[in-house]
């Protein structure tokens, strides 16, 4: 490590990576100077991750090169980058939850005892409880399990096992998605202290606050190009941000003006054990009814609950102006309810099956003549939903699992289309999705209440909520809490009424954080 | 139904590169401009697949090629009529009910069961003197047991497959034994049969031996069954992902029932037929095509690039082994080492068909 601060430690250029047709990198620069703390920033989507992927040798760029401490490294495996001296803290990166502290940290790398090739458990857990306490002030028994740690604390073990192997670079990826404020500064500390030693750091994030307090330098990546190498020295946080998304706000919120029908679903207190309490609510044709409370409040159990996956235990709900019960999702789906639900890749697409699979798969009985499916006519709705929602994909016959975050949930929300459903249950629709796909998910939830279907907006997105919902409802332990107009209510007005008031500054920092303002 | 996540595609982490893949990516990744869509430039055979995808189609030629030249005999006509009669039929009809189970993601160990339940009946109503369609019914009656006992332990309780068909496995070879005085055989008396037991063991179709006309028959159902209905499209979605299904409005309970069910009659016409050729029921002789027949689905499961079980690449597996199990016993290779034969073929074509899917991410 004989480099001077300041000397260009790791340069990647001109990345180039696609996935199954679609571009993820195209053409991404990142320079790292010695000793610096590098900031990385960008929309869901950019390409960070990817280009991190490329870093750790996980994936293999199609073309571009890398270089680092002056080693050109045409062909990274995982195991050379960390010969190179770089090492990598992700939230989701494991450490073993059955193993102790010690032997987590020492995995690959165990003293044994004497000579002898056993492992000396007694010596990991020393070490281990030593190192953290010398390096990190943190009081850990080196015997602990993994299991019983808090996030925090498994990060600083991680941080530690990469100390052990001497690294030249640091990289954090989102190291802060499960932490809380109080741990968060700490590890801020820890990684200036890093950087007091003579270790580089790359910092992976998409909350701006971080990246302010914490990075010298920062390069803004948006859809899959370096748009931006900003010192933060000298220039402010909205230049970042017009930097990543290249577009004012307004143009995000597309305005429409629907008329307001009847109503399509009526709650009388519906109530489920342990998730809310007699909720009454009036969704109307044409309307885009927001929804938002904080976990636990019950708003995600309630959008459930319509959909049949959460037991209802008083209360009725009318749909049209019929009384029913919703008692599984095929009996919302037979009712034309459609769920595009949070986590899509566990519930929302097949990634194995194709598109066209995907698509059709809630709307079979239309392409069925005679007892069996039309290929034909599954093929020309399939394309007609993919121009509509302009989906990126090599092919209709592409497994979903080769598109980007934003079209698989274009995939979701065309098996809903498909379906003809007349209203929508969204939850968190524009989770991961990158600011481009996120303002054609906008604008066809705008059409699909021109068109007179129901609309049910879960999001803890305040500003998607201000921007696009004709009214929203707000939950506080199991209650509705309040009902605001959009048009003379703002994020801090909702954000009281969902804390109750306490904890407020913490989450508007995160949530404007997440809509990059 | 597990809500397991499927796992994500990922790229591996494996360092061997394909060259040729990758310089046609770098040269189309510097035409294309910034924000234009992925066009489709890229021709649809080089990108999904690669030829590795048709191992099954290779190592068909190859064994071909090889038992033709090796094995007297072998490149004959009433050779492949025996193959076809001999080997082929009974594991290719068994074979379809694992391949609809295998497409949900479950497993059925209870096929022989199922198979050897149906035998039992029907030779046993035959040798009572019964209707011939009785003894019929009577077959296919029993293997539907033992395929509702399945349906139930697995969309009723909820019982993870592999668990439910062992246990069926299990209780099929006791009550077996139980019912056969210790697996002894049931042996027809050749002069009494009714014409129509000849016919269905050792009669024509137009020609074709019977048992083999109707495992085309059942073939071709199984094929419109899993491509060309809403419920084969569903059974996709369950093996896919259980969760997606659900969330998606199918009945997944229903389907994975109904599968269960389908798969024990298969396999209780698959038992009929195969006592009807022999004119006798063997305890437990159903067992022997377990593992066959999942060693066929997988062996077609190479056909599809995601991994997918089909009911012609099933078929073309169950052609593969029953050719390679001919023609080593015509070059004169012992019943024992017709297995090694049989393993390393398996393992040769999933093994290059899954460096085939490594390198094309």
């Amino acid at each position: 490590m004989a480099l001077a601060k300041g000397d260009p430690v790791l340069s990647m250029h001109g990345i180039v990576k696609t996935f199954g047709g679609v571009r993820a990198l195209d053409g991404a620069n990142l320079e790292v100077e010695a000793g610096n703390i590098q900031g990385l920033v960008g929309q869901n989507g950019a390409g960070k991750s990817t280009l991190i992927k490329i870093l750790a040798g996980i994936h293999r760029p199609d073309a571009g090169s890398i270089t680092i401490r002056g080693l050109h490294c045409p062909h990274l495996t995982p195991r050379q980058v960390e010969h190179l001296g770089i090492h990598f803290i992700h939230q989701d990166r494991l450490l073993v939850p059955t193993f102790t502290v010690g032997e987590a940290m020492f995995l690959g790398a165990e003293p044994g005892i004497g000579r002898l090739p056993f492992l000396n458990r007694r010596e990991m857990a020393r070490q281990a409880t030593t190192i953290l306490r010398d390096h990190f002030d943190v009081r850990l028994a080196g015997g602990a399990l993994i299991s019983e740690l808090t996030p925090a604390e498994r990060q600083i073990v991680q941080i530690s096992r990469a100390l052990l192997r001497d690294p030249a670079i640091l990289v954090f990826d989102e190291p802060t998605a499960a932490l809380v404020r109080r741990e968060v500064d700490r590890l801020f500390e820890i990684i200036r202290r890093l950087q007091a030693k003579g270790i580089t750091i790359v910092y992976i994030s998409h909350y701006l606050s971080e990246i302010e307090s914490l990075c010298d330098q920062v390069t803004v990546l948006r859809n899959g190009v370096d748009v931006g190498h900003v010192s933060l020295k000298s220039s402010s946080t909205t230049e970042i941000v017009s930097l990543m998304l290249n577009r004012d706000i307004d143009e995000m919120f597309p305005k429409r003006a629907v008329p307001i029908g009847e109503p399509v679903l009526k709650l009388n207190e519906v109530s489920a054990r342990g998730a809310f309490n007699e909720i009454s609510l009036t969704l109307h044709r044409g309307e885009i009814l927001g929804l938002t409370g904080l976990l636990g409040s019950g708003a995600k159990e309630l959008v459930q609950s319509l959909f049949g996956l959460v037991r209802l235990h008083g209360g009725t709900i009318e749909i049209g102006s019929e009384r029913t019960k919703v008692s599984s999702p095929p009996s919302a789906v037979s009712k034309k309810l459609a769920l595009v639900p949070e986590d899509r890749r566990a519930h929302g697409v097949a990634l194995q099956m194709s598109v066209r699979e995907n698509v059709t798969l809630a709307s079979l009985q239309r392409f069925v003549c005679f007892g069996f499916l039309q290929p034909g006519r599954e093929k020309t709705a399939t394309n007609e939903l993919i121009r509509k929602l302009s989906i990126h994909t090599a092919s209709q016959a592409s497994p979903v699992g080769d598109l980007s975050g934003g079209n698989q949930q274009k995939v979701v929300l065309a098996k809903w289309l498909s379906r003809q459903s007349a209203l929508y249950l969204l939850d968190e629709p524009t989770v991961g999705v990158d600011v481009g796909a996120k303002v054609e998910i906008y604008r066809l939830i705008g059409e699909l209440a021109e068109q007179g279907a129901g609309i049910l907006l879960l999001s803890s997105d305040l500003l998607e909520l201000l921007g696009i919902a004709d009214r929203i409802l707000v939950m506080y332990r199991g209650q509705l809490a309040g009902e605001f107009n959009p048009a003379n209510s703002t994020s801090a007005d909702l954000l009281s009424c969902a804390t109750g008031t306490s904890a407020v500054s913490e989450y508007v920092n995160a949530v404007s954080a997440e809509s990059g303002r | 139904m597990t809500t397991d996540t499927s796992p994500t595609p990922s790229a591996p982490t494996g360092s061997a590169s394909h060259p040729s893949r990758q310089s046609e990516a770098t040269a189309e990744a510097r035409q294309r401009s910034t924000d234009a869509p992925a066009p489709e430039t890229i021709p649809q055979w080089l990108h999904r697949s690669s030829a590795l995808r048709y191992t099954v189609i290779l190592a068909f030629l190859l064994v071909f090629t090889f038992l033709s030249v090796k094995a007297p005999g072998f490149l004959t006509l009433s050779n492949f009529v025996n193959i076809l009669v001999n080997n082929f039929t009974i594991l290719a009809i068994v074979s379809l009910g694992m391949t609809l189970v295998l497409l949900t993601g479950g497993i059925d160990l209870s096929v022989g069961t199922a198979m050897d339940v149906g035998s039992l009946l029907f030779i046993s109503l035959i040798s009572a003197h019964q209707n011939f369609l009785v003894a019929i019914c009577g077959g296919l009656a029993g293997a539907l047991a033992t395929g509702a006992f399945n349906a139930f332990l697995i969309g009723g309780l909820r019982i993870a497959p592999f668990l439910a068909t062992l246990g069926t496995l299990f209780i099929g070879e006791s009550v077996q034994q139980l019912a056969t005085n210790g697996g002894q055989p049931i042996y027809l008396i050749t002069g009494t049969l009714a014409p129509a037991f000849i016919y269905i063991g050792h009669g024509s179709f137009f020609g074709v031996p019977f048992p083999l006309s109707l495992a085309v028959g059942l073939t071709v159902i199984y094929y419109l069954l899993t491509e060309r209905t809403s419920f084969g499209r569903n059974t996709v979605a369950l093996g896919a992902n259980p969760s997606v299904a659900w969330y998606s409005g199918a009945r997944v309970r229903y389907t994975s029932a109904l599968v269960y069910l389908l798969s024990a009659v298969t396999c209780g016409v698959a038992g009929i037929i195969l006592s009807a050729t022999i004119k006798a029921y063997v305890p437990l002789s159903g067992n022997a095509y377990l593992l066959d027949a999942i060693g066929a689905t997988f062996i077609g499961t190479t056909l599809h690039s995601e991994g997918r079980p089909s009911v012609i690449g099933t078929t073309l597996g169950v052609l593969l082994l029953s050719i390679v199990t001919n023609g080593l016993l015509l070059i004169g290779w012992n019943f024992y080492w017709q297995q090694v034969g049989t393993g390393v073929l398996i393992f040769f074509v999933l093994a290059t068909s899954f460096l085939g899917r490594r390198f094309r991410r």
